[in-house]
């Protein structure tokens, strides 16, 4: 927050309340010439006249840094201000004030409430303008509309510009946020660029070369594979569409993140997009897939994961390489209510309104083929 | 083999393209030319006159498509086995329409890549699973954006293409899609090799139509 309070957007406020406070002190010089002849003490207007220019003076240099913006210095203007608007009473006079002649302030004070609701917000800003009005209307003792109106407009001004500094903190905020995410993907493409070209080749060089090898190059060589598929993941870009456009995911960057040395994700070169919900599920369902061949089957099974975007349904199969079930065993297992991982999947899928097709046969693995309409059945 | 197959090396890492030479030399081939950029690479191909391109999908100066392009500008016939690093996407798909024969993940073994690239130089295809997904990717996409009643129309699929396409893309190997589908190996391998046929064909089409769309015919 302090951030934005020094912001460059402030700033820009202060100088043109600077601005206001010189203009506002050039017109009350003029009408206090016009009106000098009305009031009670006319010589006295003068030395309130230069104090009232002394103090723009110091003001515009004192709000100029931001340090010494702060509640001694706001209150002072405030008391200064609300001081020679007093002084109106003795120098102008009841009765010209009366007969409504201006104060000697004339809208000079309105500038330290403006300050106040750039410093202190909408609230700070109200309670400024309602001090500063009851002042004006004591000073002036009639109470008719056009006292009131000027009152009443600097209650607005502050209102508005305390929701305008409001509204530029935000602003800032957003910037600064949107700022920091760029420096990020920035960093994050080139660091993806920097392992693309050295550690992704090295690992991969380092796998081609051990594979079939026995021992200890043999297993540094699979080390290798599965990291680089691991590093290949994480920079292949994907992920950063895993953030929902609208309520809708996509399919394929969520199921992305499997893809290992062992498992291979392929599908088409686009998103696929799914309601949120049933690609959640989906993800899930094929997680416990996957969790169920890294238990059933021997390390180093491959897995392959395929994803289909038909017009009217979505399909993604699991399929793994190792140990085929023999089908009856499987709907024997399922019967008994055994197979608790199928039981997950297709309950998942099936409130989803989809289907599983579960096929296996020894020798060609085990596929489970999950379809899910793309117009929910309501 | 009577006279050794000539094979030119592309690959912008040093390490990568000496190991494969190596590998490749060891294996029977003639490797008549490495390098590590897109445009170096068409320019030596035109005069070492390869059969076979390993090629590296990411160069540092030019994209995989351009340089498939020139080689087959330069080089008529060349056969071209894609390798890449970085996972199998938009920019692996468009090499394929553009004319590589093959794809194979970088991390693929040393026995596999050898495979891939006796089977390109014999002019089969090389698919992965990965490619596979995305070439039934690309055929649906097709089918939806440009739907028939069109000219020339989206290119179709028959229904056994789609079948074998869809088991390479779970991982099945070309025996294991003969012996399910009670085919031939080589009529997998040929079924496979239509579905890329067709999508060049397309590729070409498109680009001819759009040439003459902007006039530049």
């Amino acid at each position: 927050m302090p951030d934005a309070r020094n912001s460059g957007l402030e700033a820009p406020l202060w100088r043109a309340i600077a601005v206001y406070r010189i203009a506002a002190l050039t017109y009350a010089t003029i009408l206090v010439i016009g009106n000098i002849s009305y009031y009670k003490r006319p010589m006295l207007a003068w030395p309130v006249l230069a104090v009232m220019a002394a103090w723009t003076v110091f003001t515009t240099y004192a709000y100029a840094d931001p340090a010494r913006r702060r509640a001694p210095l706001l209150l002072t203007d405030m008391a200064v201000v609300m001081a020679a608007l007093t002084a109106s009473i003795e120098i102008v006079g009841r009765h010209s004030l009366e007969t409504g002649r201006p104060t000697l302030a004339v809208a000079w004070h309105v500038a330290p409430v403006l300050c106040c609701a750039v410093r202190f917000g909408r609230r700070g800003g109200i309670a400024a303008a309602l001090v500063m009005g009851a002042t004006d209307l004591l000073v002036r003792a009639h109470y008719d509309q056009s006292a009131l109106t000027g009152s009443v407009l600097m209650l607005l001004a502050a209102i508005a510009v305390g929701y305008l500094v409001r509204i530029a903190e935000v602003a800032q905020e957003r910037l600064e946020r949107a700022v920091e995410l760029e420096a990020a993907t920035r960093e994050r493409e080139r660091l993806a660029r920097d392992i693309h070209d050295s550690v992704l080749q090295v690992l991969a060089l380092v796998k081609r070369r051990g594979a079939g090898l026995d021992g200890e190059a043999g297993e540094l060589a699979r080390l290798a594979g599965e990291q680089e598929a691991a590093l290949r993941t994480l920079v292949g870009g994907r992920q950063a569409a895993v953030d929902p456009v609208g309520d809708e995911l996509d399919l394929m960057a969520l199921l992305h993140p499997y893809a290992t040395a062992d498992v291979t994700v392929s599908g088409p070169a686009g998103a696929v997009p799914l309601p949120a919900h049933a690609a959640r599920e989906l993800r899930a369902a094929v997680a416990a897939a996957l969790d169920n061949v890294a238990r059933h089957c021997d390390p180093g099974t491959k897995v392959y994961l395929f994803v289909e975007d038909d017009p009217g349904q979505v399909v993604v199969t699991v399929r793994d390489d190792g140990c085929g079930i023999e089908p009856d065993r499987l709907a024997q297992a399922e019967a008994q209510g055994r197979l608790g991982v199928a039981q997950s999947i297709r309950g998942r899928i099936g409130d989803l309104g989809g289907e599983v097709r579960i096929v296996s046969a020894p020798g060609q693995g085990t596929e489970v083929e999950m379809s899910v309409p793309r117009v929910p059945i309501s | 083999m009577t006279a050794a197959i000539r094979v030119m090396v592309v690959d912008d890492h040093p390490m990568w393209r000496e190991g494969v030479s190596r590998d490749l030399t060891a294996a029977g081939y003639d490797v008549v030319a490495t390098s590590g950029e897109g445009r170096q690479a068409v320019r030596i191909a035109a005069a070492a006159r390869p059969d076979v391109v390993v090629l590296d999908l990411q160069l540092p100066d030019v994209s995989g498509v351009e340089v498939i392009n020139g080689l087959q500008t330069e080089v008529p016939g060349v056969r071209v086995l894609m390798l890449s690093a970085s996972g199998e996407q938009q920019d692996v798909l468009d090499a394929m329409k553009a004319g590589a024969t093959g794809y194979l993940l970088k991390s693929a073994g040393q026995a596999e890549f050898l495979d891939a690239v006796s089977r390109t130089a014999a002019g089969d295809t090389v698919f992965t699973p990965g490619l596979a997904g995305l070439v039934l990717g690309e055929f649906r996409r097709l089918a939806v954006t440009e739907p028939a009643g069109a000219d020339e129309g989206a290119p179709k699929l028959t229904e056994r293409e789609t079948e074998v396409l869809r088991l390479v893309a779970k991982g099945l190997s070309y025996k294991q899609i003969a012996e399910r589908l009670v085919l031939s190996h080589r009529t997998v391998q040929n079924h496979v090799q239509n579905t890329l046929g067709k999508l060049q064909l397309h590729n070409r089409v498109e680009l001819t139509r759009y040439a003459i769309e902007q006039g530049l015919d």
